[in-house]
């Protein structure tokens, strides 16, 4: 059994339920499918996240680079007025933001501890100015997307992605294989290692590991998902610029990690649907969300050391 | 056989700014043989150890390993030539299983360790080497137990555990003794004269009394210095050793 | 690039490279001794700019308001570490960084309440608003000069609090060792909240002497704090002799690109930072 806890188990298997059902209800509501979509697609960042600094110890404040890059890549190496095959496009634009990673990785990896998180910034945050200044990819407005790819396999095909409902569930398939592969992956004699390292990586090294190794293969993984959801974010709305890349993005993220309970995987989830919910609730009641939301976020941090998935586990599990 | 020479020092020097942590110190580890290390305080135990692991570059100064120099090597390198080595501090996982612990020691000697699919629960003969290494050290009871709920004496014997678990051929014991208590060291003494028919050994260790008992080969260090290598016998009966060891440890005993 | 030109610059690069330190010092001080990430230290620039362009607005006087702004900002300082900062010393740096995250939302939030969203200006003092002649066709504005005598100033005054008072002397035991400052009968708390003030007050003081050469924006917080950033990480963090060499560095080399590349201009002073780590990866100064 891959989910070891009961509280995940249970949580899990509520959300599959109800995110599968969801369409359902509001067939005729595309706002909240697209909204819902969006929030599926965010999910799938913050568990690539979560990931990476929950369970590989790479407090990494640049994530957004590979977000970005996921849905630059696809406006770059498509042509512009052809429905490409989604399915082998996707894989071209992991491939090349694997290679992306693999030479940030050496880079960054050199450095540990709070100088990590500094040089994953000012990558991140070269890579926005690249973008932003740059002519030939649209500058701060961007470039668009103008035709979406079709999505058939083996000549069979039965997704549409200009059909909301049906872009909605490619992005819970995405949520559903992430996290299946990242929890795999934690289980294997691989995550082994990468649990090793993260809890004491002077052992480690002291039994025979190559803890680099390790921690750039992470980083390889975890920064492929988060292309996979850049490019799917790209491709819900039809446009990807430097905003994508911001490292205000990649602080949200991990606010949403933390929130949902740091390392736990299923905590992404919650984490991501609890901060959009209330962000979506502030909005609503005040011109000065941000003011609730920095308040929320402040208290969270102060009283919530585990994350909602803490507090859950705290109620389920004797 | 007494001339298999498995690790050798030479003029092997480590230097923290002005202060000479250790000086010049050439020194041959024989195969199946216990070398013991001892010294004051500061005499640059630890330094030699961290050094022969490679988690410490010396300043100057050689290390070959069957002939191979290896002193310029990343410290995995080392755990790969089978040069195993346990901590002074107690250095373990302390959120997971005593097998846990010793598991990821065994993983690297059976299983690819880059298998992203495969569960880390599958592979038996891991299981296998992890439970005989915690046997060995006698804490069979406490193979499920999380590593931070066990006495300090009992991460002491896990420590160790974990080092045999690499399967090495050198071990680099740096004081397994420290803090247990007397039965568990009797037990540690004991494993120690088992395997020095199988392994070469260099302990570093404040108990006398054990590595007199131990030793095939006792090398005397003070203040970065070499003073002599030779038998237990010659070592006790050397004056230099009396006067610069002894005498400081009758000293602060009697302070 | 003329020579004229070439100088010109220079003197901007190092009027900027001068204002970046002066922000970055609390930034490296407050981690330096505290061991506190404050993402929330661009906010307090942001607010220093806001509260003297408010009291200018109400007092007409730029010297009351320097003063009256830099006062509040200490008492900011001092309320912030108080409620706030005090419950994370025994935290690792990501609770850090969240929880200065959401202070920055709240900071942002209450300044577009406070004070809106349009951009304002604050007036050159009339005593330095003119212009020193420079060569035959260029000049320089006084006040810029005012500035950079001003920062440099304050960098004696720390140079000096830090290597030769008690003060100073407690906050470099500090930084290597809580437990021999405690030793020493001083509370350490106390000194805590001490430089945690200084270092908010050092970042509302640049906002204070920026606001007449820049606009005040939303946002003027982040930008600079990214930045400051840089700053601290080349010269190595703790460190305020790398904080002042890093400042004049990035300063000066991001002046320039902004001449000779615009289109890069932006990315120069992150390539340098990258550059910088790979040779040495805790900094150039780094303890």
């Amino acid at each position: 059994m891959i989910f070891e806890k009961r509280t995940e188990r249970i949580f899990l298997a509520i959300f599959f339920v109800i995110a599968l059902c969801i369409p359902l209800f509001l067939e005729d509501n595309s706002f909240f499918v697209g909204k819902a979509t969006t929030i599926l697609i965010l999910a799938v960042f913050v568990m690539s996240l979560d990931f990476l600094v929950g369970r590989v110890g790479l407090v990494t404040l640049g994530h957004a680079l590979f977000y970005g890059l996921g849905g630059y890549l696809f406006v770059i190496v498509t042509p512009e007025y052809e429905a490409v095959n989604f399915w082998i496009y996707a894989m071209y634009i992991m491939g090349i933001s694997a290679l992306v990673a693999l030479v940030v990785g050496v880079v960054v990896l050199r450095t540990s501890g709070i100088y990590f998180i500094m040089i994953t910034l000012a990558i991140s945050q070269m890579a926005y100015y690249f973008f932003f200044d740059s002519l030939e990819f649209g500058g701060n407005d961007g470039l668009f997307i103008f035709m979406k790819p079709e999505t058939s396999i083996f000549g069979l095909n039965f997704l549409n992605l200009d059909n909301p409902t049906h872009f909605y569930y490619l992005s819970l398939l995405a949520v559903l294989v992430t996290l299946l592969a990242i929890k795999i992956i934690l289980r294997s004699r691989f995550g082994r290692i990468v649990e090793a390292s993260r809890l004491n990586p002077e052992r480690t090294e002291a039994l025979g590991y190559n803890i680099f190794a390790f921690r750039l293969i992470s980083y390889i993984i975890g920064s492929t998902l988060a292309a996979y959801a850049g490019l799917l974010f790209a491709l819900q709305y039809g446009y990807v610029n430097p905003q994508f890349m911001t490292w205000e993005m990649s602080g949200t993220a991990l606010v949403m990690s933390i929130l949902g309970g740091m390392g736990t995987i299923y905590g992404a989830i919650l984490g991501t649907i609890t901060y959009e919910g209330l962000q979506y609730f502030f909005e609503h009641m005040s011109e000065d969300w941000m003011l609730f939301m920095g308040g929320a976020i402040i208290l969270m941090v102060l009283l919530l050391r585990k994350g909602l998935a803490g507090y859950l586990e705290k109620l389920l599990e004797k | 056989m007494a001339n298999d020479i498995i690790l050798e020092t030479e003029s092997l020097s480590k230097h923290w700014g002005g202060i000479k942590a250790l000086n010049d110190i050439s020194l041959q580890f024989q195969d199946k043989q216990l070398h013991g290390v001892v010294g004051p305080n500061g005499a640059g135990k630890s330094t030699l150890l961290n050094m022969l692991c490679g988690t410490l570059k010396p300043t100057s100064g050689c290390i070959f390993h069957k002939g191979d120099q290896i002193e310029g090597m990343k410290p995995w390198k080392f755990v790969r030539r089978g040069i195993g080595r346990s901590f002074q501090k107690t250095n373990i996982y302390a959120d997971v299983t005593c097998l846990e612990n010793c598991a990821v020691a065994a993983q690297r000697r059976f299983t690819g360790s880059f298998n992203l699919f495969a569960s880390r629960h599958a592979n038996k003969l891991v299981r296998e080497a992890a439970e005989k290494a915690l046997c060995q050290v006698g804490l069979d009871s406490r193979i499920h137990t999380v590593a931070a709920e066990i006495s300090y004496g009992e991460q002491r014997q896990l420590e160790l555990a974990m080092v045999l678990a690499t399967d090495p051929c050198i071990l680099l014991l740096d004081e397994p003794m420290a803090g247990m208590g007397h039965e568990e060291s009797q037990r540690i003494i004991e494993l120690l004269n088992e395997l020095k028919q199988t392994y070469s050994i260099v302990l570093v260790e404040h108990d006398m009394d054990a590595i007199f008992e131990l030793s095939d080969q006792l090398t005397v260090l003070d203040n970065g210095t070499h003073l002599i290598t030779g038998t237990v016998d010659e070592v006790r009966n050397e004056p230099r050793v009396k006067e610069a060891y002894l005498g400081k440890e009758d000293e602060e005993e009697a302070a | 690039m003329s020579t004229e030109l070439f100088f010109v610059q220079l003197i901007n690069g190092l009027q900027y490279g001068l204002l970046l330190f002066l922000i970055a010092s609390g930034l490296t001080l407050v981690f330096g001794v505290m061991g506190i990430l404050n993402l929330a230290h661009g906010s307090m620039y942001m607010v220093g700019a806001y509260l003297v362009w408010y009291f200018v607005a109400v007092t007409g006087s730029f010297t009351v308001s320097a003063i009256l702004s830099a006062v509040i900002a200490l008492g900011l300082g001092i309320v912030i570490e108080r409620v706030l900062i005090q419950r994370l010393y025994n935290r690792n740096h990501l609770d850090q960084v969240l929880l200065t995250i959401g202070m920055i939302f709240v900071f942002n939030s209450l300044q577009s309440i406070l004070w809106g969203n349009d951009p304002y200006g604050v007036a050159v003092p009339d005593a330095l608003s003119g212009s020193v002649p420079f060569t035959d066709n260029s000049s320089y504005p006084v006040y810029r000069i005012f500035a950079a005598f001003i920062c440099i100033a304050i960098a004696a005054a720390l140079y000096f609090v830090v290597s030769k008072t008690r003060l100073g002397m407690l906050i470099r035991a500090g930084e290597s060792n809580r437990e021999m400052v405690e030793a020493l009968g001083v509370n350490i708390k106390s000194l805590y909240t001490i430089v945690f003030a200084i270092g908010v007050m050092l970042a509302a003081v640049s906002g204070i002497i920026a606001a007449p050469m820049r606009s005040i924006v939303p946002g003027m917080g982040e930008s600079v704090l990214i930045t400051c950033f840089v700053v601290v990480v080349i010269g190595g963090m703790g460190s305020i002799k790398g904080a002042f060499v890093g400042a004049l560095l990035v300063g000066v080399i991001s002046t320039f690109a902004a001449v000779l590349m615009p289109t890069m201009s932006n990315m120069i002073i992150y390539i340098f930072m990258i550059l910088v780590l790979l040779v040495k990866p805790q900094g150039l100064f780094a303890k």
